[in-house]
Order: structure tokens, then sequence, then C-alpha cells
């Protein structure tokens, strides 16, 4: 390659992003605001345009709104991507929630509640709060919905700075506007925590009715879904409130027609006068029809409320059917869920009209919606007892028609209908054996072989008909071997011929020996076991009658249906499930122990008698828990002694305030200068706390041939400053003994400058060897000094008086928790003091506090999933220095 | 149309704007002298977390001042402003003298910058009204200037809660830009 190729690498052009980089510096707004537009652009189309954001940022302090817009915009977008730079926002943000324009303050205030970068979250608390009292209904609005956004982002910030009780304030606000969005974001933070803090009194009651014609409605659908809520002392205020919200029936959007529904059907639980009741389900009729001539979608979101509405009052609309009939151009998810409907509504009175919209679905092409049909027939019979054999002979005319797919739903049902009404209906079985060979699905095999097992006596050739399928037995599903087995065993108990006794063998033998199926097995052997000992005990049980059997599939446990009812117009209501089902929500509930137990208890007191029983019992079993755990803390040491390095101090105070100061027993002291290199002399030494002082726990072991004595002890500068408290104190040491010795520390001699360092550097001499160096370790937490508790709201001052720099964390893959409490008592120990805890999804989160001498906070929070391997620890203190040594101390801790 | 007159104009004039950085130590005074330039009075201020961007006219001059925030976790994030920038006002606490040593810190690594290799420097010797504030001598000596080499720099005494000597300072920073073609 020639020296002039490498112009081809440094290209001339500049590419796109600093050619904008250089527009958005440029000097002339208009340019600038270009330049924002094509960033914006770029951002929408899927570029990659993060790199501009201080350019972008620069362009924020304008007076030109549509620029200002286009900035917040990108800020929203990429905030969260340069988290560090968001910071330059900041001043910006405030200077604009001051604004003397309204929209502006507004625009400032809702695109902070869309950054979510910790760092500057704090920064927006006081624009947040001046924008809840500002003059501007519009402002006050949107501050509102902010609350609930910073909430989501942090709690304790929001209630720390009183915005909840700002968000209360404003329900009584003048403008409906303000309060349909004060109430929206009460309830948003109302989910995610389980405190109680949105609760509506009569007070505020009156201030949502009035504000509920007032505003918009989409404030409507906030007001009405908080007002479900309400609990109204009594009927009659439960009936003045349903009076107030009748009007919103008639509202063109559905969101307020279905929260307006919710709302009465929840206030009508306490109406107690039967003309009300009647009235108001008349009210409802409407308004809930006119939802079926929306789009499909809605009708389907209708439908499914309804399908929970009619189960709990059928009356409201027992006269409308007709409006669920299928129509030809229904979508399927429509069609399905109106004959779920019309099943549920199908009576005595308007049975025909049913049967023949049944029939005519039943004939038309969508498999399933056939078979829905057919099963609809069924499930009706079952329901309407005097309408039963019109519905079995349309069931009959449909198997004439020998489709297979509707013969096989049709034999489906017709065996739950002989289950319902047995010894009526059972001349028809011929006819169902008719279409014997045509069934090729699991259910409806195994409903026809029930059935012939069931009917054996009658069925002339029904020994004929099961050997037929008992060929293929290996291969059938386990549904139809299942059935086949017990069919086999009921046919030979009722006909004990040889045929019979031939099959029962093949059976047994391929229900045994033949299958991997646990359930098949067990089932043929109890038979086997049965027929073998006492075949009149295998009738009782196998021939047994059956209860009659009741529709009830697709009918909803009540207490599920009032859950349900109660989430009308969301999701849960459209699902069938109830929210926590499918919507994970952390809860950040941040509870102490004494709250949690002071809940239970209550709980027993208010709840039913059965409850009551439980949480009697429970008591004793909790006030156990800390005796239990007491003796279990001692124990630990003693059976692992040299892995407790930090139990010894707690375990070794009591031994030592006996009679033999001088000697401590329990776990040895860690060898540091082994005899091999101290010409005989041992040392072994640890630093340890005791009574609120430091000592360091010496002994010396003499294996030389000579008395040594003259014993003298010095500590090199250190981080801390220790130095010895006074001369050491070892008698002289003859050959083959041992001595023991507390030296008392003091703090802040000789401190060493530099970063802070654990190494502890010792010297020790006699007057018969050299001297002897060895380095030590300071155990951080040997300094935690008793007077490191603190009250929960110092705790939280001091939290927030530190800037966030301040905050170190660190993980520990190894350490686990096993159980809180044996943690907390250990730690206790080390004078690290609990605080609170609360729990995060899974995980544990503790709150400690210590404090090293010269009054040096350490604000610990220890997040853990219980029994799991990891922890986090994270600290923050005025000396963050510190904090390696901080962990390295708590790392041991846990892990002891 | 008239843009384009404007834009003519500005040139013909040499009205054109200036770029200009107001830093230093957090709690220096930045924010206030920044209105009391563009606005002639005394604003409350909170610290600035972030930036203020005001255009000032003087001596027929536009002058577009950045006033960054002066706290040290916003420090590391003035480089992002450096490019372009004409000159730098420094402003300086003459009360806080604990912190003399820092606020000569921070100016000397700005110098350094590559970027405002030729951005002339005036210092502002804030808060003469205070107690115990050093006078121009004595902060100029603790800033080292007498160290800088190869660039146009001045010092005046200011007090921008009086309005003291701001636009004195301006008025050099007027005159050098005209000169100095920068």
């Amino acid at each position: 390659m020639s020296g002039h190729d490498s112009k081809y690498f440094s290209t001339t052009k500049k590419g796109e992003i600093p050619e904008l980089k250089e527009e958005l510096n440029s000097q002339y707004k208009d340019k600038r605001k270009d330049a924002v537009k094509k960033v914006i652009a770029a951002m929408t189309v899927g570029k990659d345009v993060s790199s501009l954001f201080t350019d972008v940022v620069n362009c924020m302090q304008t007076e030109n709104l549509e620029l200002k817009k286009l900035v917040y915009l990108y800020l929203i977008n990429y905030a969260k991507s340069q988290p560090d730079l968001a910071i330059l926002a900041v001043n910006t943000f405030v200077k604009d929630s001051q604004d003397p324009n309204p929209l502006i303050r507004a625009l400032a205030v809702r695109t902070m509640g869309c950054i979510r970068v910790d760092k500057i979250t704090e920064y927006l608390c006081d624009p947040l709060q001046r924008c809840l009292k500002d003059d501007d209904p519009y402002v006050r609005k949107t501050a509102a919905i902010c609350v609930a956004k910073l909430y989501d982002i942090n709690a304790e910030l929001v209630e720390d700075r009183g915005f909840l009780d700002a968000l209360k304030d404003l329900i009584s606000d003048n403008n409906p506007m303000v309060v349909a969005n004060a109430v929206a974001a009460l309830a948003e933070i109302q989910e995610s925590s389980s405190r109680p803090i949105f609760e509506i009194t009569s007070h505020t009651l009156s201030k949502l009715l009035t504000a509920l014609n007032e505003c918009t409605e989409w404030g409507q659908v906030f007001i009405l879904d908080a007002l479900s809520k309400y609990k109204a002392a009594d009927a009659r205020e439960a009936e003045n409130i349903v009076e107030r919200v009748t009007p919103r029936l008639q509202h063109a959007n559905c969101a307020v027609v279905l929260s307006a529904v919710k709302m009465i059907l929840q206030q009508m639980e306490l109406i107690t006068s039967t003309d009300v009741v009647r009235n108001l389900c008349k009210k409802m009729a409407p308004p809930l029809v006119t939802l079926l001539s929306a789009e499909p979608e809605i009708q389907y979101v209708a439908l499914r409320n309804i399908n929970l509405i009619v189960q709990k009052r059928p009356t409201i609309l027992a006269h409308e059917i007709k409006v669920f009939f299928c129509k030809y151009n229904d979508p399927i998810y429509v069609k399905m869920e109106k004959l779920e409907i019309m099943i549920k509504l199908a009576s005595d009175r308007n049975i025909d009209q049913v049967l023949l919209e049944f029939k005519e679905y039943a004939t038309e092409v969508d498999v399933d919606f056939v078979r829905k049909a057919v099963r609809a027939i069924g499930r009706c019979a079952i329901k309407l007892e005097r309408a039963a054999e019109r519905c079995i002979s349309v069931l009959l005319e449909l198997i004439k028609i020998k489709v297979n797919y509707v013969v096989q739903e049709a034999i489906i049902v017709i065996k739950d209908i002989f289950r319902r009404y047995p010894n009526t209906y059972e001349s028809i079985i011929a006819t169902l054996c008719e279409s014997l060979d045509t069934l090729d699905e699991p259910e409806a095999k195994a409903s026809m072989i029930w059935i012939i097992g069931e009917y054996a006596e009658r069925i002339d050739n029904a020994d004929e008909l099961l050997e037929s399928f008992l060929e293929s037995f290996p291969e059938e599903p386990p549904q139809v071997q299942l059935q086949l087995l017990t069919a086999t065993v009921k046919l030979f108990l009722k006909k004990p011929t040889e045929g019979p006794q031939q099959m029962i063998q093949v059976v047994l033998n391929n229900a045994t020996v033949e299958t991997d199926n646990p359930d098949l097995r067990d089932r043929a052997y109890i038979y086997w076991r049965l027929l073998s000992t006492d075949p009149e005990a295998a009738k009782d049980v196998v021939l047994a009658e059956k209860p009659v059997i009741s529709d009830d599939s697709n009918q909803l446990d009540p207490s599920l249906l009032d859950e349900l009812l109660s989430n009308i117009a969301t999701l849960s209501s459209v699902y069938h499930k109830p929210p926590e089902a499918f919507v994970t929500r952390v809860k950040t509930t941040q509870r102490t122990e004494e709250e949690e137990y002071a809940d239970a208890g209550e709980q027993g007191l208010s709840d039913s008698p059965a409850r009551v029983a439980e949480s009697g019992a429970s008591p004793p079993a909790s006030a156990q828990h800390p005796a239990a755990r007491q003796p279990a803390a001692p124990a630990a040491p003693a059976a692992l002694p040299d892995l407790l390095d930090l139990g010894m101090d707690n375990s070794n105070s009591a031994i030592v305030s006996v009679d033999q100061p001088a000697t401590p027993a329990g776990p040895p002291l860690p060898v540091l200068v082994p005899a091999s290199t101290g010409q005989g002399l041992q040392i072994s030494a640890q630093l340890i706390r005791r009574d609120g002082q430091v000592f360091y726990s010496m002994m010396f072991e003499n294996n030389t041939q000579v008395p040594l004595d003259g014993f003298m002890i010095q500590f090199n500068k250190n981080t801390f400053g220790l130095a010895a408290g006074g001369p050491l104190q070892v008698p002289q040491l003859l050959p083959g003994t041992s001595a023991s010795t507390l030296l008392p520390m003091v703090l802040f001699q000789n401190i060493s400058p530099g970063p802070p360092s654990t190494l502890l550097q010792v010297a020790v001499k006699n007057n018969q060897q050299p001297v002897w160096y060895f380095n030590d370790k300071i155990y951080f937490h040997v300094l935690f000094t008793e007077d490191g508790r603190m009250e929960r709201s110092t705790f939280l001052e001091t939290w927030k008086s530190l800037p966030d720099s301040n905050e170190v964390s660190k993980d520990f893959p190894a350490a686990v928790i096993n159980s809180v409490e044996v943690t907390l008592d250990q730690l206790a120990v080390s004078n690290m003091f609990f605080i609170a805890k609360r729990k995060h999804a899974n995980q544990e989160v503790l709150y400690l506090s210590a404090k090293i001498p010269r009054g040096i906070p350490f604000l610990i929070e220890l997040t853990a999933v219980i029994g799991t391997p990891g922890v986090k620890c994270a600290v923050k203190t005025p000396s963050p220095e510190m904090a390696p040594l901080f962990f390295e101390a708590v790392e041991t801790l846990l892990k002891s | 149309m008239g843009l384009v007159f404007s834009r003519l104009f500005s040139s013909l004039f040499g009205n054109k704007e200036a770029r200009i950085l107001v830093l230093g130590l957090d709690n220096a005074g930045k924010t206030t002298i920044l209105y009391r330039l563009q606005m002639g009075e005394v604003v409350s201020t909170i610290p600035t977390i972030g930036f203020n961007v005001e255009t000032v006219q003087y001596n027929n001059i536009k002058f577009q001042v950045w006033d960054l925030g002066g706290q040290t976790s916003i420090r590391p994030y003035w480089r992002c402003y450096f490019p372009n920038t004409q000159a730098i006002i420094y402003v300086v606490d003459s009360s806080d003298t604990d912190r003399l040593v820092v606020a000569k810190e921070e100016f000397h690594a700005i110098l350094e910058e590559e970027e405002l290799k030729g951005a002339v420097v005036l210092v502002y010797a804030n808060k003469q009204d205070l107690p115990g504030a050093l006078d121009d001598a004595a902060v100029t000596e603790a800033l080292e200037l007498h160290k800088i080499k190869n660039r146009q720099w001045a010092i005046f005494k200011t007090s921008a809660i009086k309005g003291e000597g701001l636009f004195e300072g301006l008025d050099w920073l007027s005159n050098t830009l005209k000169s100095g073609g920068s």
C-alpha cells in the first residue's frame, strides 16, 4: 500500500452526530431549534443520539416553548441512559417550575416525574412542593400525578416530604380536574402500599361526588373507582351515593359506564330495600345493553364483565337475553362469550327461543363454536329440569346429522345428563351406540365407555362394544384407559360370565404390567385386590349409587366473584382472575417486627371464630420464639469454637468476670508468632472488645529452655491510632508454661496518615530474646461503640443529611443469612444495632447502625434472600473512606 | 429575509455573541453575578444544580453567559461547556479563605484544559462587602495568577450584592475580546 492510500481512512465527512453537535451549539436560535428537531427525529426512528445529551440539554433554557418541549421529550428518553449528566438539567427544571407561564410550570413538573434517575429525584422535591400549591389548577393537577410517579421511584421520600398529605389536601380542591387527578394518584399509591393511605371519609365523599359531575370522563372513572372502594355507613348513605352516581350510567364513555356499574353494585350490597334494588337493576340494564352495540373489542370486554354481573345479579339482564343472540358476523370471541351468558340467562320462560338459537349455531361452520353450542344445550338440560327433555330431543336431532364433532360433543354432554337425571333418559343409549365407531376424541371416547360400563346391564352387547375398544388399549390416552378399566370392572360385576372374565384379565394385565402410568396401575391394583378378596365389597364400591350432579361448570367461587366484581372494568374482570394473579407489583411496605405482631393480633380479634382459634394457637408459638433462639446462640460457639471468633467476645465476658481476669478461656487466639520463628516463644493475640473498651488479648507460650521475663510491647502508627493503654503485664515465663493477658488499648494515640488500613504492626521484646515484630489485623468491628444504637428518626435524618456520594455498597456473594433473628443477634453482639427491616420482593432488607469512636456513625443496609448465599451491604457514613474496612468486618461477622 | 438582514448587521457591527463561562466554587456568587449583569438586580438564589444561561448585552458585545454550578459533584461536567469559549469569568469568594486553595487548584486545572487555550480569563474577587474579605492583591497571590503565561487575564474586586466592580470587569473583557480578535 502506498502512503497516499491512507487518505481513504481519514474521511473529511464528519457523520451525522458531529454535524448535529455543531448545529446544536450554533449561536443562532433557529438553527439550534432545527437541530433539536433533527435529533428528536433521529431518536424517534431509533437512532442512538444519547451522545448529544449535554448539547441538547444546553438548549433547554429557552423562551421558545416548542424548543423546550422538544428538549424535555429528549430528556425523558435519555435521562436514564445518562444518569450522571441528567443532573445538569436540574437547575432548569427548578427555574421552569417557577416560570410565569403555567404551561411551562406544568411541563417542568410533568417531565420531572418521568425522569426516573435516583440522583436527581431529591432535587425535584422542592419544585414539586411548590407546584402542588400552585395558583393554576393545570399545574396542580399535573403535580398530583407527579407525586404518584415519585412514589414509585422513592416512596420514603414522598412520605417524608409530606406529599401524601398535600395530595389529600388536593381532594378538597375547588377544581374538579385537580380532585380527579389527586384521587387517581392516591389510588395508584395505595395499590403499591399495604398501609392504608387513601381512605374516603364522609367529608371527602361529598367533595368527590361534587367533583364527579364536573370533571372529564377519565377523571370520572378515577373518582368512581375510588368511590367503589368506599364502605358506606348504612343503607341510607349507600342509597344516597348511588342516587348521585346513577346519571353516570348514561355516559357515552363505556369506561365511565362500567365504573359506575361497579360502584353501584358495590353499594347495592348494603341496600336492604328490595324496591330500591329492583329499581337499580332496571336502571343498569339499558346501559349494559348499549355497550353491546360498540366495536367487537369493547363488546368482548363488556361481555366478560356482564358474565360476572349476571352471576351476581341475574335479574338485571333477565329480560334481555335476545341481545346476546349471536350475529352471523360477530367475531368468534364475542360469540363464545355470548353463548356463555345465554346459558346463564336461560330460564324456563325463554328456553324454547334459546334452544332454537343453539340448534342454529350447532349447524354453523366454525367447529369450536358448534361444539360450544352443543355443550350449551347439554348444560341447559342440566340447569333446567323442565326443559331437559326438549334439550335432549334437540341433541338427538343433532346426533342424527352424523357430523363427527357434533356427535362426540353430544355424547360428552349426554353423559352429564345421565348423571343429572338418573333412570330417565337411558332409552337413547341405543342411538348413541350407533355412532360408536366415529368417536376419535379422548373425551368423547371416555364418555361413551363410561356410559357403556354404567349401563352394561341394559346394553345387550356391552361386552362386544367394550371388547372392540380393548384391542387398542395400550395406544389409548390415559383418560380413555382409565374409563376402559373401570367400565370393564363394572361390566364384570354386572355380568360375571366368561366373556367379561377374560376381558377383565386382559385389562388388568394391560393396566398393571404393561403400563408406565402410575394412576392407571394403582387403580388397576385396587380393583384387582377388591375383586380377589371380596367381590361383594367391590360391587358396593364400584357400583355405588352416584350423587346427582348440578351444572356448576363456569360458575365462579362466590368470594372470587365478589373480588372480580370489585374490579369491574379492569383487566382482572376480563381475565376472570384476581389482580395479584397476573400483576406483580413491588409492595414497598416497611414494617417493623412489632407492627407485624400487632397486626396479627388484631386480625385474630376481628376475624371469624375459626380464625380466632387459629391465632389463639399462634401467640405461644411466637412467644417461644425468642426463648428458643436464646439457648441456640450460645450453643453455636461451643460447637464451632474457632469459626465464631466474634461470639467469643460475648461468651468470654461472662467467664472473665468470675475470677480469672487475666486468662480468658474460650477459643484459642490466632498464633501470630509461631514458636518456630520466635526461637521457642509463641505469641498469639487478637484485638477484642469488652465492656466498652478495646483490649489486646495475648497469650505467650514459652517453649524455650530458659525463663523469659521483662516483656514489653509497642504498636506502630496505625489508622486508628491504637496504642497500649498501660504496660504489658506478663509475669516471668518459666520454660514450658504460658501466660495470658488482656492489654487495655487506647485510640487516637499515634495515627498514621494515608488511606485507612487494618494493618496493626506490633513489636514485643523481652530481656532474653531479640525484638519480635509481627503484623496483626484490626477487626474494624472491635471499634464499634456501645452507644451506636439510633432512633429510627435519627437514622432517617442522618441518612438524608449525608450526600449520596457517601454511600458505598458491596456484595458478599459467599455470605448467607439463614435467619434474620440469629444474624441480628450476632451483629448486636458486635454493637451493630437493628433499626428496622422491610421486605422487598423476596428479599429481606435490614437497617442497622453502628458507631466508631469520635461518634462517626455507619448507617447500614443489608439486603439478602433468606437462606440463599449473597448479601448486599450498603453503608452510608461521613467517612466513606472507612467503608472497605467496614465491609471486611461485616463480611467476617456474617460468615461467622 | 429579516433573518438574513439581522445576521448581516451583526456581522457588520461586530455584534456577535461571545461565549463566556462563569466558573468558581460553590457559593462563590456566580448566579448572583449573572443576574446582576443581566437584570441589574440582586435575585435570591439557591445552589445551581446544573446551569443557567443568559444573554448579556454590553458595550456592543452580546455575551452568552453560562453560569455553571460549582458544587463538587457538578464540577466534572464543566468540561462539557469548554469548546468554543472565548472567555472565562472565574469567581472567588474572597472571604472564604479556607477554600482558596481548592479554588486555586480548580482554577489552574481549568487553565490546563486544551479546549480553553484561547480563552481570556477574568477573575472576580467577589464578596468584597463581607468583613475579612481579601483584596485583589491577596487573591492574586492566593490563586497564583502571576503563574499565568500566554494568556490575557485581569482581576477585579467585586461585590455582586452591591453591584461594584462587575461592569469594570466586563469593560475589560469586552475591550480585550474586541482587540484580541478572539
